[in-house]
């Protein structure tokens, strides 16, 4: 028989490995917190995508195998690579691409556990808008049982509407709350958004 | 907001339940289809045939049943399709990839069969092709053209129509718990597809002789899975029905159900020193990559050859 003691300590660590990763730890604070580098990530992907449209981020838990999508008019090119193996450099300067800058972002990413980024497009009424799609993997993401969690960010070109609890609006006169990926996003600042998501894109 | 807080046994809920579904209602081992007689005699269409039927029509008015759809929106998705087979897009999140891949393969097989079917399930309400009657439910007329947040899908209305149609008119075991739709049921079962429903689809629309092998959830036995196919793309069109969470990896979950979700239309295939470089179709868009041989035999598992029976129409 568990006497009160033993029982307690049971609940109190099945209820720290359950919630010990818990969203709520990983709001607005993550961002603020890592906001110098979260901006340069995405404001080195804003300068070098027009330059040639990629995708970039990491398949492996292990952060060491890179996936690169490589986005032309007629097709699209996937690899992975080992993050040091230099055919990653040989394949985007292949395609013209500033392997050095793109190298540097990779590298920059793999620092904070940024898992993907990418542009992704959405549409208000009937026009084209695309916004910067970021997923981290933060290490208070990294408890037992979290390996589901991705925090992921979107940076909007433009300011966007939310509600009264700060959930990113379809836009200002509907009062629908806008979902991308499936996920409903809350405000960081007017421009950038979060949220809590299983899947990293 | 929804949250995943998935703990270990919320995780594997879904996938434990997925499976034994599965497992109680797949056909196992090598699965043969004879194909269709179809219709002996009939011709197939060009593609100047449909973009000369498309260019007949002066002005498409609004449809009563289907509130929700903008005429010239749709007559611009449905021309625009008719030119450009390939952005046949199925949109973000849902589970239309399978009627995503039917549609690109009609348009190549009877574009006009496509914009006359289209044109008059718009106008109808309901439409009959190949003896096939599409009556679309009331919930699906009110939905086609307010789907949001799926991408490019959001401005494709005659797309939105299409495939809830062919949702809601074609069921296999995977749409056994859900037959009905709801709001957000384009992300669920509701609009799952299972090899064997695919397969069905193909047979009842397509003026394709087809075979195929593989199944659900039993990989096809094969001695050299890259020489069946690229022997299958000489003479035809080949689509694959593989794992789509190997494929396109969306999380870092190590252990994957070994299932297929996704249906992509194989373009061109090559092989060096073990590793296959891949053209497929999916999404609106083709993309290239390389895999080696045992990873390719991990991600397929059905194997749809299409060959043309009747000749297109001059």
């Amino acid at each position: 028989m568990l006497n009160k003691k033993s029982y307690i300590l049971i609940v109190s660590l099945s209820a720290g490995l359950l919630f010990s990763c818990s969203p709520k730890n990983i709001s607005t604070r993550y961002y603020y917190e890592n906001e110098k580098v979260l901006d340069s990530i995405e404001e080195s992907y804003k300068a070098l995508y027009p330059l040639g449209h990629f995708n970039v981020g990491f398949t492996s838990r292990d952060f060491k195998t890179v996936s690169l999508e490589i986005i032309t008019d007629t097709l699209s090119y996937i690899y992975e690579f080992n993050i040091d193996e230099p055919r990653l450099i040989d394949t985007l300067a292949a395609y013209n691409l500033n392997a050095a800058k793109i190298n540097a972002l990779v590298k920059q990413m793999h620092d904070i556990r940024c898992t993907w980024i990418n542009y992704s497009d959405y549409y208000v009424d009937e026009k084209k808008q695309t916004l910067i799609l970021m997923s981290i993997k933060p290490t208070a993401l990294k408890a037992p049982f979290s390996y589901a969690k991705y925090y992921v960010l979107t940076y909007f070109p433009q300011p966007q509407y939310f509600d009264r609890e700060g959930r990113l609006l379809d836009k200002r006169r509907l009062r629908r709350l806008r979902k991308i990926n499936g996920e409903v996003f809350r405000r960081i600042n007017n421009k950038v958004c979060y949220a809590v998501a299983g899947h990293f894109r | 907001m929804k949250i995943y807080n998935y703990t270990g046994i919320q995780y594997f809920i879904k996938p434990v339940i997925l499976t034994i579904l599965i497992v109680l209602f797949t056909n196992t081992g090598k699965a043969f289809t004879p194909f269709d007689p179809g219709l002996p005699g009939k011709v197939t269409s060009t593609q100047q045939q449909a973009i000369d039927y498309v260019a007949k029509i002066n002005e498409l008015k609004s449809s009563a049943h289907w509130p929700n759809i903008k005429p010239d929106l749709f007559f611009k998705n449905l021309k625009n399709n008719i030119h450009n087979p390939i952005s046949i897009y199925p949109g973000k999140g849902t589970n239309f990839c399978g009627y995503g891949a039917l549609t690109y393969l009609f348009l190549q097989d009877d574009p006009l069969g496509y914009a006359s079917l289209l044109i008059e399930l718009f106008i109808e309400g309901k439409a009959t092709f190949r003896n096939v009657v599409f009556d679309p439910s009331p919930a699906i007329k009110q939905a086609a053209g307010d789907l949001k947040y799926k991408g490019v899908l959001d401005i494709n209305p005659a797309e939105q129509m299409w495939f809830l149609t062919l949702a809601d008119h074609y069921k296999g075991y995977l749409n056994f718990f859900n037959r009905d739709y709801n709001e957000g049921d384009e992300n669920t079962f509701w609009a799952s597809v299972n090899y064997a429903k695919f397969n069905r689809m193909t047979k009842q629309l397509l003026h394709y002789k087809y075979d195929a092998m593989g199944a659900d959830l039993m990989r096809p036995r094969l001695k050299s899975l890259y020489n069946y196919i690229s022997e299958k793309m000489k003479n035809g069109t080949v689509v694959l029905f593989v794992n789509n969470r190997i494929l396109h990896k969306k999380d870092h979950i190590q252990v994957k159900l070994g299932v297929p979700t996704h249906f992509i239309v194989a373009e061109k295939i090559s092989i060096e020193n073990d590793m296959i470089t891949f053209i497929y179709w999916d999404y609106g868009r083709r993309t290239q990559m390389q895999v080696s041989t045992a990873f390719f035999k991990r991600i397929v598992f059905g194997i749809t050859w299409f060959t043309k029976k009747e000749t297109n129409a001059e």
